[in-house]
């Protein structure tokens, strides 16, 4: 029974509250988010001559592939992140709309991009993928190892900026 | 519950924090998405799960800080104040105690470079720490309406 004047109970009230109203204003928003980030789907195969959007997961084998033949690859984390290590010649930029177009300076809108973050953990990677695919790219592989996959294979790596 | 502190500190203390808790949840309520990856830049939770923590995070902090100066169950969101920054203690000590240099979220999370971690971030979320603590060990009850503490 809920005694409104104890205060873990009105803790809780404000628990549950808060929770419904999240929840539920989730459900009528134009913008709204899963309450769980799905999962992105990983491929056995890279097809490079498809014409179809394509947004998927690869494994580090296939993301050292991507390295060696010349793909660009954008890191997602923060620069703090970035600064400490990085995979040689990622591209980092925090505002969208910059990153896009340093990325046009170099290649067109249907060339692949590999992004990464930190660990197959985080989500900033398939963040930044789903932002770029809205930008209009059209091959984008979201390397799910990421950083700590990369540099624990001792693959071309670089600090600072 | 052993009650210590009295006096305006109270109601200053209330109304500061009341007044922080809901600036900090407007752009967090307005950009949940941005908020989900404020939380998952700090590498506690595992993925997908900051997404349940970006939709029900902002509205606690609004409640508890309408509440706190509304004078509404103020035990129960000085509580919430209290849990609320010890988790921010944690998760900002956590990513420093690793050297790494990430963006706050704690205030707005749609504007980059504005508002990074570092020991002040810490400090300044103690000193709300202690202010719940202030407002949750009171002996006056000034302008609190419902309902009465026991």
């Amino acid at each position: 029974m809920i005694e409104y004047n104890r205060p873990i109970h009105q803790a809780a009230i404000f628990l549950v509250l808060s929770s419904l109203i999240g929840f539920g204003s989730n459900l009528v928003r134009t913008d709204s988010i899963p309450w769980i980030a799905p999962k992105l789907e990983a491929v056995e195969s890279i097809d490079l001559s498809s014409t179809e959007p394509v947004l998927v997961a690869i494994s580090l084998d296939q993301a050292k592939e991507f390295f060696d033949n010349g793909v660009l690859f954008l890191d997602a984390r923060d620069e703090g992140y970035y600064e400490a290590g990085h995979i040689k010649d990622a591209m980092r930029n925090g505002f969208l709309m910059e990153l896009v177009f340093n990325i046009e300076e170099k290649q067109s809108k249907n060339d692949p991009l590999v992004v990464y973050c930190g660990d197959p953990g985080c989500g900033d990677s398939e963040d930044l993928a789903y932002d770029l695919k809205e930008s209009g790219f059209m091959q984008l592989y979201v390397f799910k190892g990421g950083w700590v996959e990369w540099s624990e294979a001792s693959y071309p790596s670089e600090v600072g900026q | 519950m052993n009650k210590y502190f009295k006096g305006p500190i109270i109601l200053i203390c209330r109304i500061l924090l009341g007044g922080i808790f809901i600036y900090a949840s407007l752009d967090k309520i307005a950009h949940p998405a941005e908020f989900a990856k404020a939380i998952g830049n700090y590498h506690v939770l595992p993925f997908g799960l900051e997404n349940l923590l970006a939709l029900t995070l902002p509205w606690l902090e609004l409640l508890a800080g309408v509440a706190l100066i509304t004078g509404v169950m103020i035990d129960g969101a000085a509580i919430m104040v209290i849990i609320m920054n010890i988790i921010f203690i944690f998760a900002i000590s956590q990513a420093l105690a690793r050297g790494i240099s990430i963006e706050c979220g704690c205030f707005s999370v749609t504007t980059e470079g504005g508002d990074n971690i570092g020991l002040q971030t810490v400090i300044r979320d103690i000193g709300y720490l202690i202010m719940g603590f202030i407002v949750l060990y009171r002996r006056d009850n000034l302008f609190e309406f419902y309902p009465k503490s026991v």
